[in-house]
């Protein structure tokens, strides 16, 4: 076992929590003791290497009296924030915090429905990180949509990581773990937002679990916003009951290491399933996407589309997998992952995999590592655009596609001139992009 | 689905044409694999110090390395001790020196096989080494080749008169060390071709070997090298059969190519080696190792068509080194029954403006696995660098099944990779369709499925198009009830 | 206004353009036609910058200006503007952006005052009207999804913000039916002026029924061949191009 493990399990087994969860703990605990870092021999870990993770902060983070959790203009939300794991109550909505069970707050009946669904979609799996966040489980956050309801707010959960003391050079280990259950009819809409600030190497492990029950349906935002140092790895598990429907957004701007698994489930039957992503890693960031889509039954589709943008001596790595299962028939299945590479210093690491072992379905997947098309260039140009600005106008709708895509129009808004930031560094080539006019 | 377990029938039903044994006396080391074998073999062939200790060298190796195992197959441990590593037949003691020499049975074994090997009978324009275990029995057409400049001979015959060329080359394409079954076949490499073509020749000849596996419980183990120095163009062919047996038989090739400056080298293969009976018992381990390095301006064209084996294990690549050079991988693969495919190529980009193009075709049936395994990399110096992969599966029943991992690694900006894969099956509505306008089933299926490779097949030498069509009509023949 | 002496350029090592001469003075309006293949399209291109297009030969002013000395945004600072015939769609760019970006940096070249957003869009939007073109365009990606008819009005809509001195129009009559036709036409006739010149290129003489040209020249073989008033459009429409070929031909001989 390595250092880092070590000191993690160390700092783990510390922790106390709620007795009701301690066998959970304790199960994540042994699967943990005997874990090894994975090396680059690991196919899942083949372009990712977790050397640098030691870098990384191992300690207890001191509790924060308030985040400075970013606000998403016009994002009619109900915002809950939660800053280095615990609630901050001056920011949060009221309401958000009734409408999310914190599990350390949970009731006898809260508890009996978190336990029966923690930790089941990642059963199978044996994942190093989420065997670690479960080891370290004292605490999360559940929201369980009851039948048929309609939230008609999106639920805006804002993680914050925020140096306490002076300095602001203290690094520390965050453990998040969210549940989700979407009952029967219900439709939801859940913004997971991570922000950190400073330039500290903290290491975020986070972890959810989604259930979308019969005929649900869940819009999801996942998006990483934090500092240029930070460890994130993160774990995404996503069962889709009958006739579900999930559509997520993923982003990921880049950090000194970021890496997401991505699986979801089609458990039933009928259910459908929507996966976009982008990742914009710049200076020497590194951004990984593994994401899994298992097809357990006939009659369900899914639509996945992943870009990239990679600048400086960034790195990206995308192995984008659909399983189809023997049972599988009639499924559609589609990926696409585009890359830009914007310098001869950066790179990208593309693995598109179709795992098929059923004859009646339509699958296809394409990537593609290309430059800008020279059609479209000229086209700026012979209109009077410089070709610096047009690259970067047209390097920006490479993936504002995607943008313009989201149901929500604020947080496409809000994320635009962020994003614009990453590919006109020079204030006069982004003038045209991701503002309003 | 009626009308698919109707295709599925058909083609467990297929019939393999060339499972025949012939009998004859062979010199048969008793299985097992240590430096005494190694020896032995380097021994028989009468090969130099220097080869000696470069197969000893590599023995040793291979003992360190460890069997790979991501590929997408299953099989038993290989147990490496009950295998025979050189066979030939007693006739072949005495080194024949023509044709009229060699013993009838051998021809006649070639003549089944459709190979004749005296020239006034054999196919126009095409040479043949003809390659029995362990030994070569006969090289066609090698006096009007050599008019040409051309060296076309059994590789254990070139150790002898060109050992400059063949210490010069061999292994700088696929080192001893580079994977377990290349540093095995190192080792205990017994028979296979040497090709030279000298500057600026046009090959006048399509050259061919044929492999032919026979005695029971042996391994093959050919290595092939090609050398086509600047300017050169040549086409080559291989072919490959086993007799039907129950036992696995193993068999670990390494070929490597080397076209110069603006060479061209054109590399088919047609991979008929015994898939095992409907019960999955038996059949030919295949675990190739196949790589050309192209310098500026050259072209290295793959083209395979892979119908037999158990098991294939089998990745030819290009390591595309000079500026403008230019890579080209088409492949049929057909799995049936219990075969186990995971083949496909690597485009390694390093020269700039360097070209590849991947099309690769798998068809499953039966209770198979086939699966395209790929790398696209462009280097930090493959500016401008092109590839396009097309990768297209098509499942014949439903218990079978069909994958695709391209892995693309891209480091240059200007480097543009396109992949594309797509899966389909034959359908109830084209089956209909054909069935409407009069076409029987089986008639329609390979219809389909020929259309289906027909981008793959027109890549191969005419004859051998034709011959790799009806291979796979013939997996595709049966009993229509 | 623009003057093209002994032009030549090759695409791809072909010689396309052999020799092209053509002198357009201040408002007048010039057709060229041709047969397919004739270097039409190459001409524009040509004329644009376009990379691909090599200019081996000759020289084009326009108001004394070396244009292939320039880059091609340079170009459309200098007042030339090309109506694509097959406009390139650019998802994820969205129009508005694209011509806001596009009309100040030909003000900011031209020494033109800045639009401020509310100005643009003012503007913007009434030009979609003049072209009969609904404001919901401006929203979308570049030319994203857009019929064939859309994409030329989009082309023209450009034209009219740019207020170039040289439009060329490369076959702005292809697919297009007859009512998307005279929209597009009208357009081209209200930004005709006494400083402004057209060059039309164009396969068919029904364009010319609507946009009036006062020359007509017949592009061949990388060649102006013949030049003439409008009324050799209507000859050529009745004749077809072989005869010229052959009278090029026969000339070539002697």
């Amino acid at each position: 076992m390595s250092d880092f493990l070590a000191e993690q399990l160390s700092l783990a087994t510390k922790q106390t929590g709620p007795e009701w969860l301690s066998e959970l703990r304790d199960a994540g605990q042994r699967s943990f003791s005997d874990a090894q870092l994975p090396t680059r021999k690991t196919e899942a870990w083949k372009y990712t290497s977790l050397y640098n993770l030691s870098n990384a902060g191992v300690a207890n983070a001191a509790p924060a009296a308030q985040g400075h959790a970013p606000v998403i203009p016009g994002l009619n939300g109900l915002r809950l924030v939660v800053c280095n794991g615990i609630p901050d109550v001056c920011s949060s909505d009221p309401e958000a915090m009734e409408l999310v069970v914190r599990f350390t707050d949970a009731d006898a009946e809260q508890q009996q429905a978190i336990l029966a669904q923690l930790g089941k979609t990642l059963a199978d799996k044996g994942n190093l990180f989420s065997d670690l966040n479960t080891a370290a489980l004292t605490d999360g956050y559940f929201l369980n949509v009851a039948k048929n309801h309609i939230l008609r707010k999106p639920l805006h959960i804002i993680y914050c990581t925020t140096p306490v003391t002076e300095s602001g050079d203290e690094k520390f280990t965050v453990n998040t773990r969210l549940l989700v259950n979407l009952q029967s009819g219900s439709s939801a809409t859940v913004i997971e937002h991570f922000s950190g600030e400073g330039e500290q190497n903290n290491f975020t492990n986070a972890v959810s679990e989604i259930c979308v029950g019969d005929n649900a349906e869940l819009t999801h935002y996942r998006l990483q916003l934090m500092s240029e140092g930070a460890y994130h790895i993160s774990n995404c598990h996503i069962d889709l009951q009958r006739d579900a429907r999930y559509s997520g957004f993923h982003l990921a701007l880049g950090t000194a290491l970021t890496r997401n698994d991505i699986v979801v489930n089609h458990n039933v039957g009928g259910s459908h399933c929507e996966l976009n992503g982008v990742y914009v890693p710049q200076n020497k960031q590194l951004v990984d996407f593994h994401t899994n889509i298992e097809h357990k039954v006939a009659n369900c589709t899914t639509e996945e589309v992943f870009r990239g943008i990679m600048n400086d001596s960034s790195k990206a790595v995308f192995n984008g997998r659909i399983h189809i299962h023997p049972q599988a028939q009639k499924t559609l299945a589609e990926l696409s992952n585009k890359n830009l590479l914007l310098t001869n210093k950066a790179e990208i690491n593309t693995k598109p995999e179709l795992e098929i072992y059923a004859d009646d379905v339509k699958c296809a997947h394409g990537a593609t590592v290309a430059q800008l098309e020279e059609k479209a260039t000229f086209y700026l140009q012979s209109r009077g655009i410089s070709k610096e600005e047009a690259e970067v106008m047209l390097s920006f709708g490479f993936i504002n596609e995607l943008l313009d895509a989201l149901d929500d129009e604020a947080i496409g808004a809000w994320l635009r001139p962020q994003l614009a930031q990453r590919f006109g560094r020079d204030d006069a080539l982004t003038t045209h992009i991701g503002g309003d006019l | 689905m009626a009308s698919n377990i109707e295709i599925e029938r058909q083609i467990a039903a297929r019939e393999y044409k060339a499972g025949f044994i012939t009998n004859i006396q062979s010199d048969t080391l008793p299985p097992g694999l240590n430096e005494d074998v190694v020896r032995f073999i380097s021994n028989k062939k009468g090969e130099p110090e220097w080869l000696t200790e470069w197969r000893l060298k590599a023995y040793r190796e291979w003992l360190e390395m460890e069997s790979p195992d991501w590929a997408h197959i299953k099989y038993p441990d290989i147990d490496y001790q009950a295998v025979s590593y050189y066979s030939a037949p007693k006739s072949m003691a005495d080194k024949p020196k023509s044709l009229d020499e060699v013993d009838p049975e051998l021809l006649e074994t070639y003549n089944k096989l459709g190979i004749p090997l005296h020239e006034q009978m054999a196919l126009a324009g095409v040479a043949v080494d003809a390659v029995f275990d362990s030994v070569s029995v006969a090289t066609t057409f090698r006096e009007k080749l050599k008019e040409a400049g051309v060296i076309f001979m059994p590789i254990s015959e070139a150790v002898h008169e060109y050992p400059e060329l063949i210490q010069k080359y061999m292994g700088t394409v696929v080192p001893v060390k580079d994977n377990y079954f290349a540093a095995l076949n190192s080792a205990v490499f017994s028979d296979g071709s040497f090709v030279y073509i000298p500057k600026g020749v046009r090959c006048p000849m399509e050259l061919s070997t044929y492999f032919r596996i026979n005695e029971a419980k042996t391994g093959q183990f050919e290595r092939t090298l090609i050398v086509a120095d600047e300017g050169s163009h040549v086409s080559y062919l291989e072919g490959c059969t086993a007799p039907m047996r129950d036992e696995n038989q193993l068999h670990a090739a390494v070929v490597e190519l080397i076209a110069l400056d603006g060479a061209n080298i054109k590399y088919s293969t047609v991979q008929n080696w015994y898939p095992g009976d409907e019960n999955g018992k038996g059949g030919i381990y295949n675990f190739v190792t196949k790589r050309a390095v192209a310098h500026t301006n050259a072209k290295v064209s793959w083209t395979q068509v892979e119908t037999g084996s158990a098991v294939t294990w089998k990745y030819p690549s290009c390591v595309l080194k000079g500026d403008n050079s230019v890579g080209e991988f088409y492949s049929v693969a057909l799995t049936n029954n219990y075969q186990q495919a995971d083949t496909g190529t690597k485009m390694i980009h390093m020269g700039k403006n360097t070209r590849s193009t991947i099309i690769s075709k798998g068809i499953s049936a039966g209770k198979s696995q086939n699966a395209y395994r790929g790398l696209v990399r462009m280097n930090p110096t493959a500016e401008g660098a092109r590839n396009y992969t097309q990768c297209d599966s098509l499942l014949l029943g439903d218990k079978c099944g069909a994958h695709t991992f391209p892995y693309i690694e891209s480091k240059h900006p200007s480097a543009v990779v396109e992949h594309e894969a797509t899966t389909s099956t034959v359908s109830d509505d084209q089956l209909f369709l054909c069935q409407q306008r009069g076409i029987d089933t089986e008639k329609a299926v390979s219809m389909i499925v020929n259309g289906f490779c027909k981008e793959v097949f027109k890549e191969l030498p005419m004859e051998f198009a034709v011959e790799a069509g009806k291979l796979l009509e013939v997996s595709l023949e049966g009993s229509v009830g | 206004m623009i003057e093209i002496k002994d032009l030549h350029a090759t695409v791809e090592d072909k010689e396309i353009l052999k020799g092209l001469s053509l002198n357009i003075g201040p408002g007048e309006v010039h057709a060229i036609m041709g047969p397919n293949g004739a270097g039409k399209s190459t001409l524009g291109n040509v004329l644009a910058g376009r990379e691909a297009y090599e200019v081996t030969g000759g020289s084009a002013t326009l108001d004394g200006t070396d244009l292939l000395d320039l880059d091609p945004e340079e170009r459309a600072h200098a007042g030339l503007f090309l109506a694509f015939q097959y406009p390139v769609e650019i998802p994820g760019v969205s129009n508005l952006e694209f011509l806001k970006a596009s009309v100040d940096a030909v003000r900011k070249a031209q020494g033109k005052p800045d639009l401020d957003s509310v100005q643009f869009l003012k503007l913007a939007r009434e030009k979609c009207k003049a072209v009969n073109l609904d404001v919901s365009f401006l929203k979308r990606g570049v030319n994203e999804g857009f019929s064939g008819g859309e994409k030329k009005r989009n082309e023209l809509m450009q034209m009219m913000l740019l207020e170039p001195k040289l439009c060329i129009l490369d076959e702005t009559d292809s697919g297009l039916d007859i009512d998307a036709l005279q929209v597009v036409a009208e357009g081209v006739n209200a930004m005709r002026d006494e400083n402004r010149s057209f060059i039309v290129v164009t396969h068919y003489q029904r364009l010319l029924d609507y946009i009036v040209p006062d020359y007509v020249h017949v592009l061949a073989n990388g060649r102006i061949v013949k030049s003439g008033g409008k009324e050799l459009a209507l000859e050529l429409e009745e004749k077809g191009y072989g005869w010229l070929e052959k009278e090029e031909q026969e000339s070539g001989a002697e």
